[in-house]
């Protein structure tokens, strides 16, 4: 194995040798920053497709009118985030090697097949009818699967853990997920009603001033 | 000078104002019809139906029962108006009866409401009353009155049924009021509740009765000709809430004595019903938030054909969302369930007093009528719809009047072309639906049958547009396929050739490659090449982001 690779050619690499390729980026120390950037915004692309394109009869809600980004960002840039977070914070208590940068280098490239699948699948509909649906589907699900396993190496390699400590890493992450965004809704109201709250006396003063 | 412009665009936004209003003024319709589109979102359409007439005790003639010279004197006192009329109903005949509650009569009248005969006594009950006389002795006499009667059904042969409510029974009479027949509180286990106290009545083609009591949720109780209780007909569901799950589990830990404390989820009786000449009965379900059973057609043995059909599941009857104002929540309640021709079926709401007009394979065709009392074609409280032909009749127990609905032009064209349509000759109701359209561009159904017209026309290509338009994914997805077949059938040799070309083109290069022809970097340069430039390109736009940033003091020197 020659390593002296491009950072498009270490991705390609990773993507098609899932366990080597991890091992081999940590071992060089590679992974780009910048092309992460890119794969997460991607994504985000990757969902308003799935969301706003398609054959008409496989997705007859991409053509209303009505189109809101904000569920989509949360969908895509907010869950990746939030994974970034919540998986940091568990594996350096549990005795990861990662930090959050290769956390995030190794997710996000993760996600490459997902994103190419989903728009795959997404222009396929457009030549498929309902009866040859599975076809589109098949290539949505490969994508979803590959990137599942291509998250566990990723984390495996990027902590250093066993399979086991890896999968157990990786659903106390979800549970991190769930309570970081909570929290965040919580915030958002609290927030919220301070913002009310100020907003209240300012209307209030705006009265006693003009009358 | 800017006072100036103000001045100028107050008076001509005054006079805007005032052109517009007259504009509204000068309009037909007293409000704005609607309809719903494929996303359940209420769109501006056109009339369906227009108020024509409301007639009232007067016009009907009713103070003619007070008076002493006319041939229908009753009494003295006998009132000139309907009051809190419950229920009205259009024989075969073609003769109404209205079932005047307040007043204790049912007056009947010919088709344009002149008054034919008003009935109020009648002979042959089994029943007795007992009134307390003035010198407190008690009398007891056959109950020969009505006593809040709620429903009437007359059949061919015009033999009465009236539901006398708070008698608790309902007679079956002829025209000279004799009664033939009385149907009281079945004396049956069956039968639970203690009152007998009915409000509507159908009778089915081989004399069969069917009472709805509100007090009753097995469904209508049902009695052969002679008057023997049969059992229940067509009983509702229970809807599965939230609470009758965990109620279902509790009681499964339960002892017995717990689980009888335990609320039992019932379903909901239902309101009102209606016959079409087929003998399927139509029910409707009034409690608000009814989601299952709203409207229901039951086939002879009780079950719901909607149901079964396909989506039928998934129709929502009425308005598709409640609506909350000033903290009081308005949703559908639907009350009364009238089928006119071709089994267009007419649905009342009572909370808005719209009439919900459907083509047989429930199809939303129309909704018109509105809940502001006091102008024509608005309702207080709408307590039954019959129609006949091309009118709908709606009766108010409030404004103690009926309103007569017609059908508009625009009217007559749905209806006929919906019944073509439903038939399946879509190519012959092409034309129609197309004037529909210049009349409504929002009616829905107009695009989708088109696109079947064009369907099966072989217009692939025009279908998919109007199925489309009209949000009908089924169907183009039919139109699609045709589509895609006429095409690679066209294309065929071109995408052969095309394909064998890539790969003798494929074949040739590999060739040319392994003899060392050409030089193996070539993609790695050519990619190389169109990397540079684009990086040219984005330092050349960065540049001028920059030589603009400068540029600004360029210009100031």
């Amino acid at each position: 194995m020659v390593y002296d690779m491009t950072p498009i050619q270490w991705l390609k690499y990773v993507i098609f040798h899932p366990i080597e390729g991890y091992e081999d980026m940590r071992w060089k120390k590679q992974g780009s920053m910048p092309i992460t950037i890119v794969i997460v915004f991607l994504l985000l692309v990757a969902q308003v497709v799935k969301e706003r394109m398609g054959g008409f009869a496989f997705n007859m809600a991409a053509y209303s009118d009505v189109f809101n980004i904000v569920p989509i960002i949360t969908q895509s840039v907010i869950i990746y985030l939030a994974w970034v977070v919540a998986n940091w914070s568990f594996c350096t208590l549990l005795d990861g090697e990662g930090n959050m940068r290769r956390i995030a280098i190794y997710s996000a490239y993760a996600l490459v097949p997902y994103i190419v699948c989903t728009v795959i699948s997404t222009i396929m509909t457009y030549a498929l009818t309902l009866d040859e649906s599975i076809w589109s589907s098949a290539i949505y699900y490969v994508g979803l699967i590959w990137t599942a396993i291509m998250i566990v190496t990723g984390m495996k390699a990027c902590h250093q853990y066993s399979y086991t400590k890896t999968f157990v890493c990786i659903a106390l992450t979800v549970v991190g997920m769930v309570l970081i965004l909570c929290m965040f809704v919580l915030l958002l109201s609290l927030f919220q009603q301070v913002y009310v709250f100020f907003y209240t006396i300012y209307t209030e003063i705006m009265y006693r001033v003009r009358s | 000078m800017t006072l100036n412009i103000k001045k100028a665009l107050c008076i001509l936004l005054a006079a805007m104002l005032t052109v517009t209003m007259a504009v509204t003024a000068f309009a037909d319709d007293p409000y704005t019809s609607y309809n719903y589109n494929a996303w359940k979102e209420a769109v501006p359409s056109q009339n369906g139906y227009q108020v024509t007439d409301t007639i009232t005790g007067a016009d009907i003639g009713l103070d003619q029962l007070s008076d002493p010279d006319s041939e229908f004197f009753i009494s003295e006192d006998e009132p000139a108006t309907l009051s809190n009329a419950k229920d009205f109903f259009l024989s075969e005949n073609e003769e109404w009866y209205i079932v005047d509650t307040d007043n204790n009569r049912i007056i009947k009248t010919d088709l344009e409401f002149n008054l034919l005969a008003c009935y109020k006594t009648f002979t042959g009950s089994s029943m007795t009353t007992e009134t307390t006389l003035e010198d407190g002795t008690v009398e007891v006499t056959e109950t020969n009155t009505l006593k809040s009667p709620y429903g009437i059904y007359v059949d061919e042969d015009d033999i009465m049924y009236i539901a006398d409510r708070d008698n608790q029974r309902v007679i079956k009479c002829n025209q000279d009021c004799e009664i033939i027949t009385e149907y009281t509180r079945p004396d049956s286990e069956l039968y639970d509740s203690v009152s007998f106290y009915c409000a509507k009545v159908l009778v089915d083609a081989a004399k069969n009765v069917y009472v709805i009591c509100p007090a009753v949720n097995k469904g209508a109780i049902m009695y052969s000709a002679s008057g023997t209780f049969l059992g229940y007909f067509g009983a509702n569901k229970v809807e599965v809430t939230a609470t009758v799950v965990i109620n279902r589990m509790w009681r499964r830990i339960a002892t017995e004595s717990q689980s009888a404390t335990l609320t039992k989820a019932t379903p909901v009786e239902y309101a009102n019903f209606d016959i079409d000449d087929q003998g399927f009965i139509y029910t409707v379900t009034e409690a608000a938030n009814t989601t299952t059973d709203a409207v229901k057609k039951l086939n002879p043995a009780g079950e719901n054909i909607i149901a079964r059909t396909e989506n039928g599941a998934e129709i929502v009857f009425g308005d598709q969302t409640s609506v909350t104002y000033s903290g009081t929540t308005y949703s559908t309640r639907l009350t009364d369930i009238s089928i006119g021709d071709n089994g267009i079926v007419n649905i009342l709401d009572y909370t808005s007093g719209r009439i919900f007009q459907y083509d047989r394979e429930f199809n939303l065709l129309f909704i018109f009528g509105c809940d502001q009392e006091d102008q024509n074609g608005g309702f207080d409280n709408p307590n039954a719809i019959e129609s006949y032909g091309d009118k709908i009749y709606i009766l108010d127990g409030r404004n103690n009047d009926i309103t007569v609905f017609s059908e508009t032009l625009f009217g007559t064209y749905v209806h006929e072309a919906a019944e073509m349509y439903n038939e399946g000759l879509y190519e012959e109701s092409l034309e129609l639906w197309q004037e529909i359209l210049k009349h409504d561009g929002n009616y829905n159904m107009a695009y989708v049958a088109i696109g079947k017209a064009l369907l099966n026309q072989d217009e692939y290509e025009e279908a998919m547009k109007y199925f489309k338009a009209g949000y009908d994914d089924e169907d183009y997805d039919k139109a699609f396929e045709y589509y895609r077949k006429d095409l690679m059938r066209n294309n065929f040799t071109a995408a052969v050739i095309v394909i064998a070309v890539l790969i003798v083109l494929y074949i040739v290069v590999s060739m040319l490659q392994k003899r060392g022809k050409i030089p193996d970097h070539l993609w790695r340069r050519l990619f190389r090449l169109i990397g540079k430039g684009i990086k040219t390109l984005a330092n050349k736009i960065a540049g001028l982001f920059t030589k603009n940033k400068k540029g600004g003091a360029v210009n100031g020197l």
